[in-house]
């Protein structure tokens, strides 16, 4: 059976209110996205749909050593195991439970299936005027016999003045395939400052949806880093919306697929307000058979004066069957705003190669080292030591070569 | 420590060099100099390992090696290094860890462990000393934003750095100021023993009253057309190059 079925039956079971019932017959009057939608055109879900998932599946508990493992061996953990809070740290003005229900206005299917199914997740709420230093880290662990659908769906709400870190890790230890939509909604109140760091490097059996909302308020500056290094399918729905002014948006991503991995990035940003700003920068790097796609959407609504707003997409192809489709839309309904783009797809630069071999750089290596140069100016953005570590290192493993980037 | 015979190589059909044969020592300076387009930075680049251009005939030895079997970061491994006329722009890779990695690839090839980092930083700050270069320099991204001058002072930087066998200096002076010329090329004769060659070439005689050469060839259409001492450069710098060529289109008509 195919998975919309499989997701029937588990809803006939979970025996939905009449208000879930209603967001999930609207998710099964039309299914899953298909590549006849725009937003999904170069994205298909055909494949995996059809596979024989079964949903919310239990899983075993996981290990210290997994944890050790999949970990950046930051101070504050919240651990979940096959999407059951089993651990959280304690910290002044901040509050962590496991998931409690919450609207969200997206209309797309996948977001509605999340909303009219999803009892997994997080709810974490920052009291106002409350400093975290230290990043929290988020583990999200699965582990099925059989293939497995899951979804989580969770809650921040930053208070006023507030400023947090979270870098978030989704990790499947078994060999089946793992399927999750993962849905994330972030308030952020006046003048709070949050970063969110994605670490997409999840094993070869993994299939990823991830949506994240974030809704600014005035004087807030919000970071979100993308780093996709595994997983076999990902697709991100990355949404800004500012709805104060003086807002700071920044997302900083960087993709480096070989063998069929898949990676999607669609970005939205939505400026409502005046005197805001908005910064994206995506870098991918294809190898083998990859193939990746970039959305960029940039709105400026009539009243969001004095917007500055930029957006770049660089990607390297460095093999003959990597392809990217690249995909970056402006939208502008104000007139005294400053928005620019660029995309760029292209290979390295042979002078600079010879360059680097004259001076005794092999050729590997130094093709390794542009390649990361390459990426550097999206890495570098990166704030947190062992996120900037850790993408170094999984690029010089990516590119085969014993190298420390530490530039 | 180098010696060239016959060496005829090109881009595609078109045959650039057409048997170049030249012998250089260790503790010489050879000057390489000729009209625009004679061939004399395809000759550089075919001795660091230049794969756009392919060897049709002839021979390189380099101290015993046969230099065209090489990679070019073999070649820089036992001791080639070409200071390029328009040095790359890397965004991305700051100097200080594009010199230590290429300081480390080689000791790898060497089978050495990768260079203590306070014999690197100290082995910079003498060899910055030595050009005159400021000390922000080494954060700022390898060429990036560069002006001329600067380019070409990293370029002998790499050299000081790397301590090469066999340096091939090409056209180093062009984009310079006088004063840069001089720091430049007193870095360059500070690097030069007795163990160590060198090959400028040039358009000019300007750089060769600060790097003296004792031998000065003059390259036409592919071609070492006249050898001889450094009262050559002289001698072209007041009557132009027009005297040897014509004499030498003549021969090879």
């Amino acid at each position: 059976m195919g998975l919309i079925e499989n997701i029937k039956s588990f809803s006939i079971i979970e025996n939905l209110s009449a208000e879930k019932n209603g967001l999930f017959q609207s998710f099964l009057a039309n299914g899953f996205p298909t590549i006849k939608q725009e937003d999904w055109k170069y994205t298909s879900l055909k494949k995996i749909v059809a596979n024989d998932f079964s949903v919310e599946g239990n899983g075993v508990t996981v290990s210290e050593e997994d944890i050790k493992k999949y970990s950046l061996g930051l101070q504050h953990k919240i651990v979940f195991c096959g999407g059951n809070l089993i651990s959280k740290p304690s910290i002044d003005g901040v509050s962590i439970s496991a998931f409690s229900e919450f609207e969200s206005q997206n209309k797309d299917a996948i977001s509605v299936l999340n909303s009219s199914l999803a009892k997994k997740g997080f709810t974490i709420k920052i009291a106002k005027n409350t400093v975290v230093e230290n990043p929290i880290e988020i583990l999200f662990f699965t582990s099925t016999k059989q293939d497995n659908f899951v979804q989580y769906r969770n809650n921040i709400d930053v208070g006023e003045n507030s400023q947090i870190k979270f870098v978030e890790r989704i990790q499947n230890l078994s060999d089946s395939k793992c399927f999750v939509n993962h849905f994330t909604q972030i308030n952020i109140g006046k003048n709070a400052k949050v970063e969110y760091n994605k670490i997409q490097d999840n094993n070869e059996n993994a299939i990823l949806i991830d949506n994240m909302n974030l809704y600014q308020q005035q004087d807030s500056s919000v970071i979100v880093n993308t780093l996709i290094f595994g997983g076999a399918f990902t697709r991100n729905n990355l949404n800004f919306e500012q709805n104060g002014s003086n807002c700071d948006s920044n997302m900083n991503g960087i993709s480096i697929l070989d063998n069929n991995q898949f990676a999607d990035n669609h970005t939205f940003m939505d400026h409502k307000q005046p005197h805001c700003r908005s910064n994206e920068m995506y870098k991918g790097i294809y190898l083998g058979d990859s193939k990746g796609v970039f959305n960029g959407k940039i709105m400026v609504r009539p009243d969001a004066q004095k917007i500055d707003a930029f957006q770049s997409n660089n990607n390297l192809l460095l093999s003959e069957n990597a392809t990217i489709d690249s995909k970056p839309q402006l939208e502008i309904y104000a007139d005294d705003v400053k928005c620019s783009h660029g995309c760029t797809i292209g290979q390295l630069d042979d002078d600079a190669l010879f360059y680097m071999r004259s001076r005794g750089i092999r050729e590997k290596e130094a093709k390794a080292v542009l390649t990361y140069a390459f990426a550097s100016e999206a890495v570098n953005n990166f704030t947190i030591a062992e996120v900037k570590k850790l993408a170094q290192k999984r690029i010089a493993e990516k590119l085969h070569v014993d190298l420390d980037f530490n530039l | 420590m180098i010696s060239i015979k016959n060496l005829k190589a090109g881009i595609e059909d078109n045959l650039i060099l057409k048997g170049i044969n030249l012998e250089v020592k260790a503790g010489e300076v050879h000057a390489i100099m000729g009209p625009n387009g004679s061939g004399k930075s395809t000759l550089a680049c075919v001795i660091a390992g230049k794969e756009d251009y392919q060897v049709q005939e002839g021979t390189i030895d380099f101290e015993g090696e046969d230099l065209l079997e090489l990679s070019p970061e073999e070649r820089a491994h036992i001791g080639v290094f070409l200071s390029f006329q328009y040095p790359v722009e890397i965004p991305g890779i700051s100097v200080s860890n594009f010199i230590k990695t290429s300081i480390n690839e080689r000791r790898k090839a060497k089978e050495l462990d990768p260079i203590p980092a306070p014999e690197l930083l100290k082995m910079m700050r003498e060899k910055m000393e030595l050009l005159n270069i400021k000390k922000g320099y080494l954060s700022r991204n390898m060429n990036e934003g560069f002006s001329g001058g600067e380019k070409k002072r990293n370029e002998i930087f790499q050299m000081a750095m790397l301590e090469p066998k066999l340096a091939i200096l090409d056209e180093t002076d062009s984009g310079l100021d006088i004063d840069t010329l001089r720091i430049v090329a007193n870095g360059v004769n500070k690097i030069k023993t007795k163990d160590n060659a060198i090959i400028v070439i040039t358009h000019y005689q300007r750089l060769l009253d600060y790097i003296v050469p004792d031998f000065v060839h003059v390259l036409h259409n592919g071609r070492i057309i006249k050898s001889g001492s450094k009262e050559l450069a002289h001698e072209l710098e007041e009557k132009g190059y027009d005297w040897i060529t014509k004499e030498a289109d003549k021969k090879w008509a």
